[in-house]
């Protein structure tokens, strides 16, 4: 399995890095958009749920969301699996990569299903 | 007439023959405002305890030899003046490095690392004399140079949290090395380079803290270098997935 890892490591980096570029700018956006001032009450005639429904479910925008879903979990894995070597972890690395990549798996099988069935 | 100034050196000693683990020694010394720390670890060897041993050489921040734990941080001990420092300074031997005696510490594994990178010009077929110099635009040459001001001091393996947990990465200074010569115009051995960023000592462990360019004293900026080799090497991996290494699809 450390070999693996070490064998898909370049496409997990390349993952993790467009994870750092979509999760902490244009998902930090779009949570703050979407999450809080939108349930606010800040844009009353924009966002109903048929009107959003409408423009999410664009080939598109289906492809945005999974992006925005799907490479902030890579993101998120790597970043543990770092704090983990950093706490000491260096002994248990393959095994805390293996389960928190397959999660990063888990999630964008599901962020896929999930955009394809809006 | 400046004025001498007292001030107390507390080092680190380790003699593996009696040591079983590093102990302190405290060395009052009467200072010139203008020395180095390395002036006065020096005039602690030669006038107080010759025993102590350290390692030094140009004394002007070239050679990379000198580069100790000062007050728990990895500094250039030649670099620095003591007039930057308090009445008691902390000299210890550069962390995540065997100590070998007293301040001395080995270097083989970083030697190691170096050859790993093969920090020289590979070539697809050697020019020979006769083809003349492989001429290089000042472009070209700016592209790398910067990479190449590294004096192999080791300060960045000592502040690199990456090399204290995982021995087996290359380390910053490596790496800038080897990207040094990846960008260089007149090389062709990026792929060899690329197999090794992917290798073993995998450059994608770096977690981008940064330390390795905050302590750098030559400004080389390895953290930059690290990741440019990152991403370089993915590119290297993807190409690969669809052109083998001898150009045939």
């Amino acid at each position: 399995m450390k070999t693996f890892l070490l064998r898909v490591e370049p496409l997990i980096w390349l993952l993790f890095g467009q994870g750092i570029l979509i999760g902490t700018m244009l998902l930090t956006g779009w949570v703050l958009v979407v999450g809080i001032l939108a349930p606010l009450g800040f844009f009353p005639n924009g966002m109903d749920y048929t009107r959003a429904l409408d423009v999410a479910s664009n080939p598109v925008s289906r492809l945005v969301l999974f992006a925005l879903i799907a490479l902030p979990l890579w993101k998120g894995a790597h970043h543990l699996r770092s704090l983990s070597i950093d706490l000491g972890g260096a002994d248990r690395d393959t095994t805390v990569a293996t389960t928190l990549y397959a999660l990063a798996v888990v999630g964008t099988i599901l962020a896929a299903i999930a955009v394809v069935r809006l | 007439m400046s004025e001498r100034q007292k001030k107390t050196f507390v080092i680190t000693r380790f003699d593996p023959d009696t040591d079983e683990v590093p102990k302190t020694e405290s060395y009052e010394i009467e200072v010139e405002p203008y020395w180095k720390i390395l002036d006065a670890i020096n005039y602690i060897k030669d006038e107080v305890d010759p025993s102590l041993s350290h390692r030094w050489s140009c004394r002007m921040a070239v050679c990379g030899s000198c580069g100790m734990m000062v007050n728990g941080e990895p500094r250039l001990t030649c670099k620095d003046r003591l007039s930057g420092y308090g009445d008691t300074i902390e000299i210890s031997p550069l962390s995540n490095f065997p100590v070998i005696r007293d301040l001395v510490v080995e270097m083989d594994g970083f030697m190691d690392k170096f050859n790993q990178v093969k920090p020289w010009i590979i070539r697809a077929k050697e020019l020979a004399a006769e083809d003349g110099p492989m001429r290089q635009s000042p472009e070209e040459l700016e592209e790398f140079k910067q990479f190449s001001m590294c004096i192999n001091c080791m300060l960045c393996y000592s502040a690199c949290p990456v090399v204290a947990n995982e021995p087996e990465f290359l380390g910053p200074a490596a790496i800038a090395l080897g990207h040094r010569y990846n960008i260089d115009s007149r090389d062709e051995g990026a792929a060899e380079r690329n197999e090794v960023f992917r290798g073993e000592g995998t450059v994608f462990s770096c977690s981008y803290a940064n330390e390795c360019s905050e302590v750098c004293p030559k400004n080389v900026d390895p953290a930059a270098a690290v990741n440019q080799a990152k991403f370089n090497a993915v590119i290297d991996w993807a190409t690969g997935l669809v052109i083998s290494r001898d150009g045939k699809e």
